[in-house]
């Protein structure tokens, strides 16, 4: 499976060949441990995203049965045009963390929940389901923002962790074997000049006996 | 950085995150319209959050895919469930890791 490099035999090149071997086999073994501590890390996140995916994924449920029930009470159209009302400025600030070399966001966010006075629809027109729904839907809001950060970070590792294994394999499967194959072929191929030269040594001893 | 949330999926869910302070929403209707707002989200600079519902994400299933593969770090993308809490059987993630590392991972809980 591994063709070998086409190397001339001669001993400078083997020496420079033993050097990229080492230096491969070094390059794989670090490669590896970082795989495995990647692989540490994302089931650190994949446990944090479980937690955290039931706990929002049940507050959404939550805040869209407080919606509907905001829908049949108050009217469709009147919930939209409350929405139109409402002041629509959340911020969350991202910033980016390293862990590993790979960048992963982190986010952080201030108060999602406002008070139905903050909100900014007006509050005579509305009925208190729509406080409830938007009090459900800003409690969601922020828990699914969590679930976007550590979800996010999981796919970064994920993603570095299929470079990392191409990598590795890459060097153990290909690159390896390869240079692997060059040495044992500039040594056999070094081997068999000595042995060439030791019978030329000896016909050309036995050639100049006769003559004497 | 400061940055402001979009949303893109049916009425009810972007209804009800207007509510809740998400700036951006696209209710989803035709294929092309929506993937030209997401795509005008993505690019915002404005933008670090944006949730797709999983129904309008299975409708966009290959440019969403494409997208999510080219984009840069922010902003980053939500996939939610919708009104229904529909959710894909198939946890992307989880592939990802099976094709990796070739084993899956199951999360046992504490005391099992």
């Amino acid at each position: 499976m591994a063709t070998a490099l086409a190397v001339s035999p001669n001993r400078t090149e083997l020496m420079k060949l033993r050097k990229r071997l080492g230096l491969a086999q070094r390059g794989h073994d670090l490669l590896k441990e970082k795989m495995d501590a990647l692989v540490i890390e994302f089931f650190e996140a994949f446990r944090k995203i479980q937690a955290s995916r039931t706990k929002a994924l049940e507050q959404l449920s939550t805040a869209h049965r407080a919606l509907s029930n905001c829908f049949a009470v108050m009217g469709t159209l009147e919930t939209v045009q409350a929405t139109r009302e409402t002041k629509r400025e959340l911020q969350i600030e991202i910033s980016s963390r390293y862990l590993m070399g790979i960048s992963i966001p982190a986010v952080e966010f201030g108060e999602v929940q406002r008070n139905a006075l903050t909100r900014g629809y007006s509050l005579h027109m509305t009925s208190s389901v729509l406080d409830e729904a938007a009090r459900e839907f800003e409690r969601a809001l922020g828990l699914l923002v969590e679930l976007a950060e550590t979800e996010a970070a999981a796919f970064a590792i994920a993603r570095e962790l299929e470079k990392t294994k191409r990598r590795v394999n890459a060097l153990e499967y290909i690159l390896i074997p390869r240079l692997k194959g060059a040495l044992k072929f500039i040594m056999m191929r070094l081997d068999e000049m000595e042995r060439e030269n030791f019978t030329r040594l000896k016909r050309i001893k036995a050639i100049i006996e006769e003559h004497r | 950085m400061s940055f402001k949330i979009a949303v893109i999926g049916d009425k009810d869910t972007t209804t009800g995150m207007a509510l809740a302070g998400a700036t951006y929403a696209h209710v989803h209707a035709a294929k092309d319209e929506t993937l030209a707002k997401l795509n005008e989200f993505l690019t915002s600079d404005e933008i670090g959050l944006i949730f797709v519902t999983h129904r309008v994400a299975e409708e966009l299933v290959f440019e969403f895919r494409q997208m999510m593969r080219t984009k840069r770090l922010l902003p980053l993308v939500l996939r939610i469930p919708d009104k229904t809490g529909y959710v894909p059987k198939v946890d992307e993630l989880q592939e990802t890791i099976k094709r990796t590392v070739g084993a899956e991972i199951v999360v046992k809980k504490d005391g099992e």
